[in-house]
């Protein structure tokens, strides 16, 4: 007779000491939606749901809050809201540490299969399980052992059509932990009352048992948030190594604009920097802005910038010209223009994990040259590439301490696009505020895409 | 149904009825509908479509995996027989179908099932102008079959193209009379995006403020997406 089959709570507990302090946990539907529940406290990790929502504290009684499953939740407080779109973003785009699913069949090599079963066998249900499964660094699937009839889910090799290819990292069932690997599935942990030929017995694929073979244990661990603040600009950016590709947000004027990350730069000496940003400086030279405002000009006088990949990269006059206009003059830098509307979808594809994309705009110009042209529908379009940084320097009204920021007015311009793109986002902002300061509804950039905030000194002046 | 008819009133946007909103729609038409398990759905909407009587409709929508009793959901419109195809990432619970499992097994409807981030990419790129996407899911299963390849970096991506509908049906908390529109919670979900993508956008709100009603910052849809409004209750 074998052991007891572990109830969900418990599978849940076990799947729970995958986590670490500052994980971002993409959650599916099923099991996987009773890990937030049996932690004491979720705010050092932020779990997210296909249905919107970014921080998940555990199952509850909002109406207008619900998980993958469907089931309503209650908020993290310092949680917030977004649409499907950008959850698909924040999924593909590789900005989950961990995600965790209830596939209905796994393989040993970690191809899976969503929700199909035999019963259903022509229909595929893949709901957000592919996007889930692709881009987080981690898979787990918590699932039970068995179909109730008792036939494996566990098995060699997938018997329906998968939904990801060898995407399972660990297995989580009701009697036992397995790893997938290239050479087949390796046993790890069993549960309380089971033996390993009784986990063979229910497994229907070939199964390796480790040499370090445990009991499975349903201790949760205590996780606390990341400390995001800095102290200042220079801590910010001090390990900015040089050649970065760094995003630089602002629109033309003097709002927007990083300023005191830009100093600490600028401070710091930093060489062969590539910025990305709407200008290559204009601020100082142009009609609107004013000769002593802080600008990129402070970084290429300081002889840090090699390239700028822009849509405004020089002064719109002759007689003013911008410092990189002289630079790029002297051949001191290299320059790529791009359109803003393409420069914006480039930031945004390469922080979803999108590859390239059709754009209708530019085609047929210069700015189009060398490019792949292609006829969709009876218009033309030009391929153009997801873009991506290294750093990213920008600039917030108000931030909490996870991160999660909101702008003012037309200061949000490339803001929130470029946090979603750089390795490392660096957020200045004239205020840090409590988690659940901010509402829910009103954060913009949500706090899993920054890393590190500043606050901008009170008297602080952007001018020089 | 694919210009809007000129007979605002001082109500701005604002349609006495959900079947005056719904005015236009034609059998045949795609449709959009926002959702996700039992949140921010138009059910009011969703309502009206069903007395216009149209048939032959296409849904684009999460699918009727949640059936809440007493709530008028896509499934119930499947079940008047008006739907003839319906794309979504889960269009039923294997183990509750209801429905749509039975129309699908009795080959009455027809679903396509995409994965939901893929559904979510070709209607944001109809919505952006995009002509079509590169993307890494997918790729090695069933959901790419036919379809154009390309490596970038070494990594094979799945080409998919733009989507848009003639009619899009959302869920919001409040508006103002210019159609700018707020969320609540998870009611979000399918809304922003779907707005942008359909020829002619309905939304169906609890509260309409005048303009300057709702905070510039906290502006989800911007009105110039929003067609038509209608209130819930």
């Amino acid at each position: 007779m074998p052991g007891t089959p572990l109830d969900p709570a418990a599978m849940a507990r076990r799947a729970a000491q995958e986590l670490f302090s500052g994980a971002v946990v993409a959650l599916g539907p099923g099991i996987p939606c009773y890990l937030p529940g049996e932690l004491s406290s979720t705010d050092g990790v932020w779990f997210l749901a296909d249905s919107g929502i970014l921080g998940i504290q555990e199952m509850g009684l909002d109406a207008d809050a619900v998980d993958a499953g469907g089931n309503t939740v209650a908020l993290l407080t310092g949680g917030a809201y977004t649409g499907v779109v950008d959850i698909a973003g924040i999924l593909r785009g590789g900005h989950t540490s961990l995600a965790f699913l209830q596939p209905s069949q796994v393989a040993a090599n970690g191809d899976f299969v969503h929700w199909t079963t035999e019963a259903t066998e022509g229909l595929f249900a893949p709901g957000p399980a592919v996007d889930m499964a692709y881009g987080a660094s981690t898979v787990v699937a918590v699932m039970p052992h068995q179909y109730p009839s008792g036939r494996s889910n566990i098995v060699e090799r997938c018997g329906l059509p998968v939904d990801g290819i060898g995407q399972v990292d660990i297995i989580v069932t009701d009697a036992a932990v397995m790893k997938t690997g290239p050479d087949g599935l390796e046993l790890v942990e069993i549960a309380p009352g089971w033996t390993t030929e009784e986990i063979e017995a229910i497994t229907d694929a070939p199964l390796a048992v480790s040499s370090g073979l445990k009991e499975m244990t349903f201790q949760v661990p205590t996780l606390g948030p990341l400390n995001k603040v800095y102290p200042s600009a220079m801590d910010a950016l001090k390990d900015v190594p040089e050649g970065s590709t760094i995003n630089v947000d602002g629109f033309a004027g003097p709002g927007g604009m990083a300023h005191y990350l830009m100093v600490g730069l600028r401070d710091l000496g930093v060489k062969g920097l590539q910025l990305i940003s709407n200008t290559a400086g204009v601020a100082r030279v142009s009609a609107f802005g004013a000769p002593n405002v802080i600008d990129h000009s402070i970084l290429v006088e300081n002889n840090q910038v090699a390239k700028a990949t822009a849509s405004y990269p020089v002064s719109p006059s002759v007689s003013r010209p911008s410092a990189f206009e002289g630079a790029f003059n002297r051949g001191e830098t290299e320059l790529e223009v791009v359109p803003q509307g393409t420069l914006a979808e480039r930031l945004r594809c390469g922080g979803a994990g999108v590859a390239a994309f059709y754009t209708p705009t530019g085609a047929g110009t210069l700015l189009a040259e060398g490019k792949e042209a292609r006829n969709i529908g009876g218009k033309d379009f030009v391929l153009e590439a997801g873009l991506r940084a290294d750093f990213c320097i920008i600039r917030g009204h108000k931030a909490d301490t996870l991160g999660n920021v909101v702008y003012k007015g037309t200061s949000r311009n490339f803001n929130p696009v470029m946090a979603t793109t750089a390795r490392i986002s660096v957020v200045e902002v004239d205020e840090i505020v409590e988690p659940g300061q901010l509402g829910p509804e009103e954060i913009v950039t949500p706090g899993l895409y920054i890393d590190r905030i500043v606050l901008r000194p009170p008297d602080f002046s952007a001018y020089l | 149904m694919t210009s809007v008819p000129d007979n605002r009133s001082a109500n701005g946007k604002v349609y006495p009825s959900a079947l005056a909103a719904l005015e236009g729609i034609a059998d045949g038409s795609s449709v959009l509908v926002a959702g996700f398990a039992g949140c921010g759905i138009p059910e009011k909407l969703l309502c009206g479509l069903a007395e216009t009587g149209v048939v032959g409709l296409t849904l684009i929508c999460q699918g009727a995996w949640v059936l809440e009793e007493g709530v008028f959901g896509v499934a119930d419109l499947v079940a008047n027989g008006q739907v003839k195809k319906m794309v979504s990432p889960l269009p039923f619970h294997p183990e509750h179908g209801g429905p749509v499992k039975e129309l699908w097994e009795s080959g009455k409807l027809e679903l396509e099932a995409v994965p939901q981030g893929v559904l979510a990419e070709r209607l944001r790129a109809g919505g952006a102008g995009i002509g079509g996407v590169f993307l890494p899911t997918g790729v090695g299963t069933r959901f790419a079959e036919g379809k154009e390849m390309r490596s970038f970096d070494g990594r094979e991506h799945v080409l998919e193209l733009a989507l848009k509908a003639d009619l899009a049906l959302l869920r919001a908390k409040a508006a103002d009379t210019l159609g700018n529109l707020e969320y609540q919670g998870t009611g979000r979900n399918w809304n922003p995006i779907m707005a942008m993508a359909a020829a002619v956008t309905v939304a169906e709100v609890d509260q309409v403020y005048e303009p300057g009603g709702i905070d510039p910052e906290v502006v989800i849809t911007q009105a110039i997406f929003i067609d038509r409004l209608v209130l819930a209750a």
